[in-house]
């Protein structure tokens, strides 16, 4: 059995609805919530392997497959939306030649749209991992890509 | 840190937390550190330490101008207490030379509002 | 040191910026007279006016002069020249301020120091709710207070806090509601990592109020900023003995955690939210039973979000009654609004119940980005309507915006103007609800869709004038028969842009033409011959050919072929692309 997990599990075994927390890390861990880790859990906590991917299939936050190296969120709030991140989105689209939800075939970008990151004063946003870029402008986004390309 | 009770509590309460009158506050929420406010706190610490300057460096919250940030906050004693919008490191080291250090505001960056 | 500091900032927008002007005649004046090291004057990016022509603020004395003409400048040098009291007639007081109740501390402390918010008398509501109040009390106080659930709703708190408090259980829960889901909405964010002491304080004396013994923070999972301060916020107060047993040397015991969201909006709605507490699906369940009889693991529960709880301090320390002062009839207090979309100020505004929209998005916001004419507010977010220009001097309360066909909801504000579309915003909010719906109940699950369904025919061209009376039944079944308040109100941005704006929808349906030039199937490309330089770089960037010609005859778009992607209008360089 896994160490981490056990860890995880045992720091969490006292608390009730201990299940999204869990999830969360193995998240925050490996980018997605792997299969065999979903098999192992249900073993330790003692449930059906279906309720824990009823739980991991209802939140969007949640992910079956390795993401790629680096996260693209999109933001598609009221504010970001008006202030044109549909066309942010068909860029990003055209240029990593992928759909939401997908990886591009190298691995290294994993394109999702978010509902509204909060900084709506700063429309359109987007963020690539955890930093948040603001005032986004369509002719911006081949440099920004270029930035996370260079450093492979 | 031990635990509190009432009249400790009152005690603290009536402490001013702004122990001088010479602070620079930069606000650092999501929003301000998306607009780059994470940098201009580091610069400012670095500059405030490098010119050896007697005046203390912080972190606060979004006061809501969020069209304007990053938002540094300077209070010098002998001047009103302003707020600058749209720092980058020009307009910080502007802040350091003039207002820290000389004295006078500096033109065209600050944010006044109405309250 | 200088005695005076005057700003100076041109506010009028029509003509060329006089700042530089009026700096260098004030400063020439005081210079003249031999004032300029008594008084400073800066030039400033703004002073929260606007359209208010010159304007000359005068510290530390406050004192506002606006419109202020060429003549008026040498009045105002000299009178601060001579110490002469302020020039009446030229005195501006604003109409509007702000208020900062729930703000009050953001940007003002460093919301990781607890120190620094009990030094602006932190925790000192939570003092008199335990030694001086007792819990019956609490709640007579904050009924007198009248404060109204922020979140969106608007119920009574005290309502909530006392069936909690009467239901008698060996354990029972108070959750801080930190499911921000509204987009374009952040106040609740900002709050959390402003002043994570102020809603902490709230839960607790919400906990001590109800007899509560364990008390979360349910944070979406997007907010990792604030889930980081409430953190640290949680483990000073275990430091300071704010939490855990024995709280300030009291009986009175609580523990409080934080459990995290994962990307789904209907987990806002209080049944939803506790499922999701509870590790499963998060699906809302019929009420009766409310949460505050049987709740999180059947026990009795109250929910409250960020800023209603950012509110309680305050209002236990200095009273139900100094909180009742501030704001309307039936809407006390203040409330933050999110300002954002097509305006010129885009941030967090605090202001008393009772103010107008026109009042907050423009005297306080600056007005529209263009400049031009707001054509309608959105509040309430998803579950909200439009509010149109003619309707802006309404003043902002419960009971006035739900007149008007929208909600006060969460405070999202989004300024709208000519380029946005009444029938693309409603489809927009409409994907946000279909995306979103658990699918546990079929009018929401199967009424957001069809609705969707009809928006997208309208907004594509293919629309009927009879899609308009499907569109209105649909909305009643949702309204009627949805289980939780995301089905119920998905339909209201289309009932409110079919009451304020029908002609846009039968724009759309009979003439095929979308009137904000948004709707990309109803738009036209067409090249203007008069501007065009014939360079041929929009026939060469159009990824269907549909642009034919060359440099002698000139080019022309061939419209059946043409899809509407728009990258002819983006390359060139003369504006020869007609768009509409």
């Amino acid at each position: 059995m896994n160490p981490e997990l056990i860890k995880l599990v045992e720091e969490w075994k006292g608390k009730d609805g201990n299940l999204i927390m869990i999830l969360h890390e193995i998240q925050n861990h490996h980018g997605y919530v792997p299969r065999e880790l979903s098999l192992e859990l249900s073993k330790m906590l003692d449930i059906p392997l279906a309720r824990i991917y009823e739980v991991i299939t209802f939140y969007n936050f949640f992910k079956l497959s390795p993401p790629g190296k680096h996260l693209i969120r999109i933001c598609m709030g009221t504010a970001c939306y008006l202030r044109g991140a549909s066309l942010i989105l068909e860029e990003m689209k055209n240029i990593l030649g992928v759909q939401e939800g997908q990886t591009t075939k190298d691995g290294l970008f994993y394109l999702d749209v978010v509902r509204c990151l909060g900084c709506c004063g700063l429309a359109p946003v987007l963020m690539i991992d955890n930093k948040v870029y603001g005032k986004v402008k369509k002719s911006e986004i081949a440099d920004i890509l270029s930035k996370y390309i260079k450093e492979e | 840190m031990a635990k509190l009770t009432p009249d400790e509590l009152e005690k603290i309460s009536k402490s001013n937390h702004e122990k001088s009158s010479n602070w620079i506050k930069v606000g650092m929420s999501t929003c301000g550190i998306a607009a780059g406010a994470g940098e201009i706190f580091d610069f400012l610490l670095e500059e405030v330490k490098k010119r050896n300057l007697q005046i203390e460096v912080k972190k606060c919250g979004c006061q809501g101008n969020c069209y304007a940030e990053p938002l540094v906050e300077v209070s010098v004693e002998g001047l009103p207490a302003v707020t600058y919008g749209k720092v980058n490191k020009e307009v910080a080291t502007k802040i350091i030379e003039k207002h820290v250090i000389a004295k006078m505001l500096v033109n065209d960056y600050i944010y006044d509002s109405l309250t | 040191m200088y005695e005076k500091t005057v700003l100076i900032k041109d506010t009028d927008l029509r003509r060329e910026d006089k700042t530089r002007q009026a700096y260098t005649q004030f400063l020439d004046h005081l210079r003249q007279n031999d004032q300029h090291s008594r008084i400073q004057v800066v030039r400033v990016a703004d002073v929260g006016l606007y359209d208010k022509g010159l304007v000359i603020k005068v510290l530390p004395d406050r004192i506002t002069y606006a419109n202020v003409q060429d003549r008026d400048l040498e009045r105002i040098a000299n009178s601060l020249c001579e110490n002469k009291e302020a020039i009446k007639d030229l005195v501006y007081k604003p109409k509007v301020k702000q208020e900062k109740l729930a703000l009050r501390n953001c940007g003002k402390i460093d919301p990781e120091n607890i120190n620094e918010y009990i030094a602006c008398g932190g925790y000192l509501g939570l003092k008199r709710a335990i030694f001086e109040l007792g819990a019956e009390k609490v709640i007579e106080e904050v009924k007198t207070g009248a404060i109204r659930g922020r979140g969106g709703a608007g119920y009574p708190t005290w309502l909530k806090w006392n069936f909690a408090c009467k239901v008698s259980s060996e354990q029972k829960f108070v959750i801080c509601n930190a499911d921000e889901g509204d987009p374009g909405a952040y106040m609740d964010r900002s709050i959390l990592e402003g002043d994570p002491h102020s809603v902490l304080e709230g839960l607790i004396v919400a906990a001590f109020a109800v007899g509560a013994s364990r008390a979360y923070f349910y944070v979406r999972a997007e907010y990792p900023l604030a889930v980081e301060r409430i953190e640290k916020a949680i483990k000073a107060a275990y430091d300071y003995g704010l939490l855990g047993k024995n709280i300030l040397g009291s009986s009175f015991c609580l523990d409080a955690e934080i459990r995290l969201g994962a990307g789904a909006f209907v987990c806002g709605e209080e049944t939803a939210l506790i499922s999701s507490i509870e590790g499963r699906r998060g699906t809302p369940h019929p009420r009766p039973p409310y949460p505050s009889i049987k709740g999180l693991w059947g026990k009795p529960t109250v929910i409250n979000n960020v800023e209603t709880l950012a509110n309680i301090p305050q209002l236990i320390s200095k009273g139900g009654k100094w909180f009742a002062q501030i704001g309307t009839e039936t809407s006390k207090g203040t409330k933050v609004f999110a300002v954002t979309g097509k305006v010129k100020n885009s941030g967090l505004v605090e202001i008393a119940m009772g103010a107008t929209l026109r009042e907050i998005v423009v005297d306080l916001c600056g007005g529209t980005l263009s400049g031009g004419p707001i054509k309608a507010i959105q509040t309430g977010g998803p579950s909200g309507g439009v509010i149109p220009q003619e309707l802006l001097d309404t003043p902002v309360d419960y009971e006035n915006l739900q007149k008007l066909g929208s909600i006060m909801g969460s405070g999202g504000m989004i300024v709208m103007d000519e380029d946005d579309c009444m029938v693309d915003i409603p489809k927009f909010y409409l994907g946000f609800c279909v995306d979103e719906s658990c699918g546990k109940c079929a009018p929401c699950r199967i009424g957001g869709f069809q609705m969707l369904n009809y928006l997208k025919k309208i907004t594509e061209g293919r629309g009927e004038l009879n899609d308009l009376i499907h569109l209105k039944r649909i909305s009643y079944a949702m309204q009627k028969a949805s289980l939780c308040g995301l089905g119920q109100t998905a339909s209201n941005p289309v009932l409110s842009t079919l009451k304020y704006f029908e002609n846009e929808y039968i724009e759309h349906i009979v003439n095929k033409r979308c009137p904000a030039g948004k709707c990309n199937h109803l738009i036209t490309y067409k090249v203007i011959e008069d501007k065009c330089k014939r360079c041929g770089l929009c026939s060469t960037n159009c990824p269907v050919n549909a642009i034919s010609g060359d440099k002698e005859k000139g080019y022309s778009i061939i419209q059946e072929k043409c899809i509407k992607c728009g990258r002819c209008f983006e390359v060139c360089k003369f504006k020869a692309i007609y768009k509409k």
